[in-house]
């Protein structure tokens, strides 16, 4: 860790880059916020200073909540995203667990199978896919997501869990075994409690993935009642060419506030799931 | 602690209990899961690209014909040299960027939790949503940008960022960049954070400046954790549809089209899955290419 | 909801269902109880103007019921949501039973519909004969795969105080007059505004009447022939080029369907095309503006005055398990009381094709309309004078003649950008 010297030099070294990305991350936000709160008459003037608000109004919340879907479209985000999220952690755990522990033949090529799977992305596999979803009759029900979204997910849930159970010690689960434990209920009752970090990391990440996945949604999903937020919010906010943008812009917001916030809250350990064992005692 | 337990246990206890039965047992149903909704896909679509399938109608095998219409097709190479570029220089960016943020960001300062969630917003909000704000942003009626450059002495209204080609190009880089580089940034933080303090302080009484510091501890032992989030970062580029799809929808002229909206318009818009299968496809070579060119450039010791 | 036909097993997808329906039928959609009661499930893409939805079901649906005992459901999906969704349809055989079609369904579809055409016979002959575009929109190989139920037009909008500033009060005849009055406005900076990006209705509906103004074509009316390098597409092209860089903002190259409406409302141009929708916002939100707002026809080209046909129709689906009943409920839908009151609603959003309707009550509600029914004689689909086809379908969705255009005006020259069109062209039309 570098420790500045004096008021002046830590200002320059700490805030003048951190602002920099801070004022570049945040503008559009703050963008997005003027706009949903601008009325119309405000928002297509040209000729004023666009980053100021001078009529401000919660009609376009006021709008988006009572005239469009959009507390259906965001429970039904939320679900999916839940549900998704904790099938790729299941079986990326099941995936990861045996290559992070066990020797056995094809080991190596399974390895190599998942990272494989990781050069198949979604663009890929749409046409095919709407297919399939289509002869399951699938299509317009929340199922066809939460089924295809952990294609995406287990492969980037399972690497990341197999390089953090690789740095959990091995001793505890020795001792477990010693005992007379059965390799599944040192698993279950040792190991798995101590990767929480490691969860809580892929967790958050497919969470994040689920919620703002868009192509599967925009194809399987085309009633508006089963839709998720991305979709619902350009295929029902725009009619035909015209945007309703007061509105886009307070749903983006709105859609953005519940992840962050978890997201807050969860940081620390999305950090130490990521650093994998590097903090010693 | 489990009690110790006779070792008189049932044969087929002892039988799941060895390391590949164990092992095999556990992965069988997440590899049926990927098998199912990757393995058949995948293979389907190699099917699909080998027929011609309009939508609605039974597909007829005609083998490689559709790739061949794609290599005669001249947008086919011109979404083929968008996608690499898109997804070169954005890539570059965002490693770039993304380490200046974990260095900055890898100093004591109060409320660096809090700061730590708001740059990752850009990455947390929807990619549609957010691109709709930047359709406004790049508005040259309305953009700051344009409006201070014009101020400056630029022809009124300013470059139009969505209208010319080249600028069409850069503009779906910069909001490529704007949202991936805090991912970037705060997982090499992360990398950087597990650095020991103590070889630091050696190197510094060896007499090491900070740029030979970081070249020489910092970037070696960040090698792993950068290979990771590029060859994420890079996938994920390069099959990026929702960005372009709101902004541009492939415009001005084919400049911003990849090939992931090129498959799209293909298969749901003029409804030949085929051809729009052969398309996606594509991708496969390019990318596993690209992979294995940042391996090795990245693993080299 | 109607009984699903069962999906015979397939060689290939046989064995997933039969594996999967057990697992995911919870999941999955209901199957529905039999019900003695017949349904009829109608599939409409979300109407722009909401009445015309509410009125099929608090008004038409209703009556039908009462008069029949057979339940109409209305399933509406959103708008651009369409096609994904007959292609479900027709992909997995259930679903719906009536379809509406937008401007390429009949197309892809047709396979999959009904031939209608003693049904389109008889509405013809009662309400005063078709417009040839009702035939042009959803004839498949001579049978009639949809009953045509209107046009969604696109007209000229123009801002009547601005150009009544360069001493213009009636809109110009002529593509070369209109370049001049815009050389005129954008001096006084109102730039005119017309899409050449990859929108889907605003960058068309004056790009092929423009084409076609010239005397220029795709590909031949045999349906084969690609005969895009030829003067008068030459000579479209370099008119574009001036007529771009003359009145036009640059941005223009990158607009989208929604760029125009959003520059309309910023009072940014003085002239686009569009559909209703600029006068339609206008009126509501920016009433100013909307006092300033009027529709003209497209301008006439050497060889005469065209627009686009965005046509909207309904099919029957060929595997419904309700026929007859789906048959008999068109009939009874395209009836002079139903449709009159079902268009009236839609504030000529929806222009019939019908002559019966050319001087019905509804196009005096809005003056500035009129001219949506007046392009109705010269209405054609993009990729005319060829035939509706796949190709057709392919040829809009690859942008060939929008990027023409488009690449001329950033720059490139005619010869390259009709040459790389061909090109294009001669692979779309490759298997024809």
């Amino acid at each position: 860790m570098v420790t500045g010297h004096g008021r002046i030099e830590h200002v320059v070294r700490v805030w003048l880059p951190v602002g920099f990305f801070l004022v570049v991350a945040l503008f559009p936000f703050y963008w997005m916020a003027i706009t949903s709160i601008k009325p119309n008459a405000e928002l297509y003037n040209k000729n004023v200073m666009p980053l100021i608000v001078h009529a401000p109004t919660l009609k376009h919340y006021v709008d988006l909540l009572t005239k469009s879907s959009f507390l259906l479209w965001t429970w039904n985000t939320m679900l999916v995203a839940v549900v998704a999220t904790a099938i790729s952690l299941i079986l990326g755990t099941m995936l990861a667990y045996p290559l992070a522990r066990m020797r056995f033949a094809g080991a190596s090529l399974i390895a190599m199978t998942i990272a494989a799977i990781y050069l198949v992305p979604q663009p890929l596999l749409f046409i095919p896919l709407a297919d399939v979803i289509n002869h399951l009759h699938l299509g317009n029900t929340l199922t066809s997501v939460i089924l295809t979204y952990p294609t995406m997910l287990v492969p980037f849930c399972a690497w990341l869990l197999l390089g953090y159970f690789k740095t959990v010690p091995k001793e505890l689960e020795e001792a477990a075994r010693i005992d007379g434990a059965s390799r599944l209920q040192t698993m279950r009752m040792i190991f798995l409690p101590l990767c929480t970090p490691g969860f809580i990391s892929a967790g958050i990440f497919a969470f994040t993935l689920s919620q703002n996945e868009f192509l599967y949604a925009l194809i399987f999903l085309t009633k508006s009642s089963v839709r998720t937020v991305p979709v619902g919010v350009i295929a029902e906010l725009i009619r035909g060419d015209v945007f309703y943008w007061g509105q886009l812009m307070a749903g983006a917001l709105l859609g953005s506030i519940p992840v962050a916030l978890i997201y807050s809250f969860f940081v620390e350990h999305y950090v130490a799931g990521l650093t994998a064992g590097s903090v010693k005692a | 602690m489990i009690a110790n337990a006779a070792r008189r246990r049932a044969p087929l206890a002892v039988l799941l209990d060895r390391q590949s039965v164990f092992a095999w047992l556990m992965m069988a149903l997440p590899l049926a899961f990927l098998a199912a909704l990757v393995g058949y896909p995948f293979f389907y679509g190699i099917l699909l690209s080998l027929q011609d399938r309009p939508v609605a109608h039974v597909g007829t095998f005609i083998g490689l014909k559709n790739f061949q219409t794609d290599l005669h097709d001249p947008i086919f190479w011109q979404v083929a040299i968008n996608t690499f570029v898109y997804t070169g220089v954005a890539t570059a960016l965002k490693m770039v960027g993304g380490l200046c943020l974990a260095l900055a960001m890898n100093q004591h300062f109060r409320m660096k939790n809090l700061v730590r969630a708001l740059l990752l917003l850009p990455f947390i909000v929807p990619t549609v949503l957010s691109t709709v704000a930047w359709l406004w942003m790049l508005d040259p009626a309305f953009s700051v940008v344009n409006r201070l450059l014009v101020a400056l002495g630029w022809p009124k209204p300013g470059p139009s960022w969505l209208g010319d080609p080249t600028l069409a190009m850069v503009s779906i880089i910069i909001i490529n960049t704007w949202r991936g580089l805090p991912f970037y940034g705060i997982t090499l933080l992360a990398g950087l954070q597990t650095v020991p303090p103590e070889l630091y302080e050696a190197a510094a009484i060896d007499g090491a400046g900070g740029w030979h510091r970081f070249r020489l501890i910092t970037l070696p032992l960040l090698r792993p954790i950068i290979l990771i989030v590029t060859l994420f970062s890079v996938i994920f580029t390069f099959a990026d549809f929702q960005l372009v799809y709101v902004l541009t929808h492939g415009g001005p002229q084919n400049a911003t089209q990849l090939f992931a909206t090129y498959a799209f318009d293909i298969a749901m818009g003029a409804g030949q899955l085929g051809l729009g299968a052969s398309v996606a496809l594509a991708m496969l070579p390019a990318l596993a290419l690209l992979i294995v060119a940042l391996t090795i450039y990245l693993r080299r010791d | 909801m109607t009984k699903r036909v069962t999906n015979h097993p397939t060689t290939r997808r046989g064995f997933l269902n039969l594996a999967a329906a057990g697992t995911v039928a919870a999941l999955s959609r209901p199957a529905p109880a039999a019900a003695a009661e017949k349904t009829i499930t109608i599939l409409h893409e979300s109407s722009f103007i909401k009445p015309f939805d509410e009125y099929v079901v608090n008004t038409l649906a209703p009556a039908y019921e009462k008069e029949t005992g057979i339940k109409i459901n209305y399933e509406v999906t959103s708008v651009g949501s369409l096609p994904t969704r007959i292609s479900t349809i027709a992909e997995t055989g259930s679903g719906a039973d009536i379809a509406m079609n937008g401007l390429l369904q009949v197309i892809q579809f047709g396979e999959k519909y009904l031939d209608v055409g003693d049904i389109a016979g008889d509405i013809g002959e009662a309400q005063g004969g078709w417009y040839d575009a009702g035939r042009e929109a959803v004839l498949v190989e001579g049978k009639w795969k949809a009953i045509p139920f209107s046009n969604i037009g696109q007209l000229m909008n123009w801002r009547t105080d601005w150009f009544a500033e360069v001493g213009v009060k009636k809109f110009p005849e002529t593509w070369e007059e209109l370049h001049e009055v815009g050389k005129k406005l954008k001096a006084k900076d109102h730039p005119f505004g017309f899409e050449l990006g990859h929108g889907f209705g605003d960058n068309h509906g004056w790009l092929y009447p423009l084409l076609w103004s010239y005397g220029g074509a795709e590909v031949a009316p045999d349906g084969k022939t690609v005969v895009i390098d030829s003067d008068e597409t030459a000579r479209a092209v370099d008119f574009c080029r001036e007529f771009f860089k003359d009145t036009m903002l640059d941005d223009v190259l990158g607009w989208t369907d929604v760029s125009n409406n959003k520059a309309w409302m910023a009072e940014q141009i003085s002239c686009t095309n569009n559909a209703e929708s600029i006068l339609w916002f206008a009126k509501r939100e920016f009433p100013e503006i909307g006092k300033v707002t009027d529709q003209a026809m497209n301008p006439a080209g050497p060889k005469g005055r065209f627009h686009l046909l965005n046509s909207i129709s309904h099919s029957i689906f060929s595997f419904s398990p309700v026929l007859e009943e789906a048959r008999a409920f068109m009939r009874w839908l395209m009836e002079p009381k139903q449709l009159g009151g079902w268009y009236a609603i839609a504030d000529s959003y929806y222009q019939p094709l019908l002559h019966g309707y050319d001087n019905a009550p509804m196009w005096s509600v809005e003056p500035r309309n009129l001219p949506y029914r007046d392009a109705l004689t010269s209405v054609h689909l993009p990729g005319w004078p060829a035939p509706a086809s796949r190709q057709l379908a392919e040829s809009v969705a690859k942008y060939v003649v929008i990027d023409m255009f488009a690449k001329a005006c950033a720059g490139a020259s005619t010869k390259d950008v009709i040459k790389s069109a061909e090109a294009q062209l001669k692979g779309i039309y490759r298997s024809a």
